[in-house]
C-alpha cells in the first residue's frame, strides 16, 4: 500500500477552461472590472486534428493560486445564443434554474470584500442581476459577456463539524436511494433519518473525545503534564 | 408510533426547534448533534413564529423516522403519521 494512498492530496482548482468567442469582452469583465491579474496566455499554433484552428489559451488568477483559463479559437464562429452560454445552448423549454445551475462560485472572505465586487460589477456593463443569503453563504451573482454565470460568495459563519457528518448521511442516503424508481425527497429523508439513528450519537461521542483529548494535550503540554 | 423529525443543531435551525418545542404534546431532545422533534400527533411548525429566511426554511428538514411531511411551504411546515 503506497504511503499516500489514505491522503487527500489535491490543492483547489488549478484551472477551470472555458471557451470565448468575445476575449476582448472577456479581458474587459475578469481583469479590467473585477481585477483578477492576467497570469498566463499561449498563443499556439492548431496542431493534431487537421481542422483544429490557431488559438490563444489565457488564463486570470481568482486568488489562491486557482485560475479560470479560456481558450479563443480564431476564424470559429459563434453560436447564437437565446439561452444558455457559448459553450452550452438550450431552449426555450428548459427551465431557467436548471440551466443556472452550472456556474462557478468565487470565494471571498468578508462582507465588505462580497460589496466591494458588488461595487465593482455595478458599476461596469455586467451589474449584478441577484444578491441572496443562502443556508449559511452570501452570494452575488452576474452573467459574463459569454453566458457563463458567475458567483461570487462568503461564509455567513463558519462551517461546523456536525454540517459534515450531515452531509456524508445525506450522500450516503441519496446513494442508497437514488437507483430507486421514481424516489424523491420522502425516501431520501426516510433512508436518512435510518442513518442518523444508526450513527448520530456515535459520532458525537467520537467529537467529545476529540475535544478532551485536545484539552488535555493542552493541559499536559508538548512535554507532559504540569506539575501542581 | 411516534412521530420524530430529524434536525441538525445548526444556529439557523435552533428558533425552529424552539417554536417546535412550544406546540403542544411536542417533545424536542437531541440524538448526537440533532434535535429529534417527537409527537404522537401531526405537528405544525408555523414558519413566520420562527422567523427563518426562506434558504433555510427549505432545507431545515433533516430525517423523518414514522412520519412524513403534509405541508412544506412558505406558511407551515406540518408532519402527519405514516
Amino acid at each position: 500500500m503506497s504511503p499516500l494512498s489514505d491522503q487527500h492530496l489535491v490543492r483547489g482548482v488549478d484551472h477551470a477552461a472555458f471557451p470565448t468567442f468575445d476575449p476582448a469582452g472577456t479581458v474587459r469583465f475578469y481583469r479590467d472590472t473585477l481585477g483578477f491579474p492576467v497570469v498566463h496566455s499561449i498563443c499556439a499554433a492548431g496542431w493534431g486534428p487537421d481542422d483544429h484552428p490557431d488559438f490563444i489559451h489565457f488564463f486570470f488568477d481568482i486568488g489562491n493560486d486557482d485560475r479560470i483559463a479560456f481558450f479563443y479559437y480564431f476564424g470559429l464562429p459563434a453560436p447564437q445564443v437565446s439561452k444558455g452560454d457559448v459553450y452550452a445552448q438550450f431552449g426555450d423549454e428548459t427551465p431557467e434554474w436548471f440551466v443556472r445551475s452550472r456556474h462557478l462560485a468565487i470565494h471571498v472572505d468578508s462582507e465588505d470584500h462580497l460589496l466591494e465586487y458588488r461595487r465593482r460589477l455595478d458599476a461596469s456593463q455586467w451589474p449584478v442581476e441577484m444578491q441572496i443569503q443562502h443556508e449559511t453563504i452570501e452570494s452575488i451573482y452576474t452573467h459574463d459577456p459569454n453566458g457563463y454565470m458567475v458567483e461570487i460568495t462568503r461564509a455567513l459563519r463558519p462551517v461546523t463539524p456536525q454540517e459534515d457528518l450531515d452531509a456524508n448521511l445525506t450522500i450516503d442516503a441519496l446513494v442508497d436511494i437514488a437507483q430507486r424508481p421514481g424516489a424523491g425527497m420522502d425516501e431520501l429523508l426516510v433512508r436518512k433519518a435510518e442513518l442518523i439513528i444508526e450513527r448520530a450519537e456515535t459520532w458525537q461521542e467520537h467529537q467529545r473525545a476529540l475535544v478532551e483529548d485536545t484539552r488535555s494535550d493542552q493541559v499536559a503540554g508538548p512535554e507532559g503534564p504540569v506539575a501542581r | 408510533m411516534t412521530h420524530r423529525l430529524f434536525m441538525l443543531d445548526v444556529p439557523e435551525n435552533t428558533p425552529i426547534a424552539a417554536v417546535a418545542r412550544d406546540a403542544p404534546g411536542v417533545e424536542v431532545d437531541k440524538l448526537g448533534p440533532y434535535f429529534v422533534i417527537a409527537s404522537e400527533d401531526p405537528v405544525t411548525i408555523d414558519r413566520r413564529a420562527t422567523g427563518a429566511r426562506h434558504a433555510v426554511w427549505y432545507s431545515c428538514v433533516g430525517g423523518l423516522d414514522g412520519c412524513r411531511i403534509a405541508q412544506w411551504d412558505k406558511d407551515a411546515l406540518r408532519l402527519e403519521r405514516r
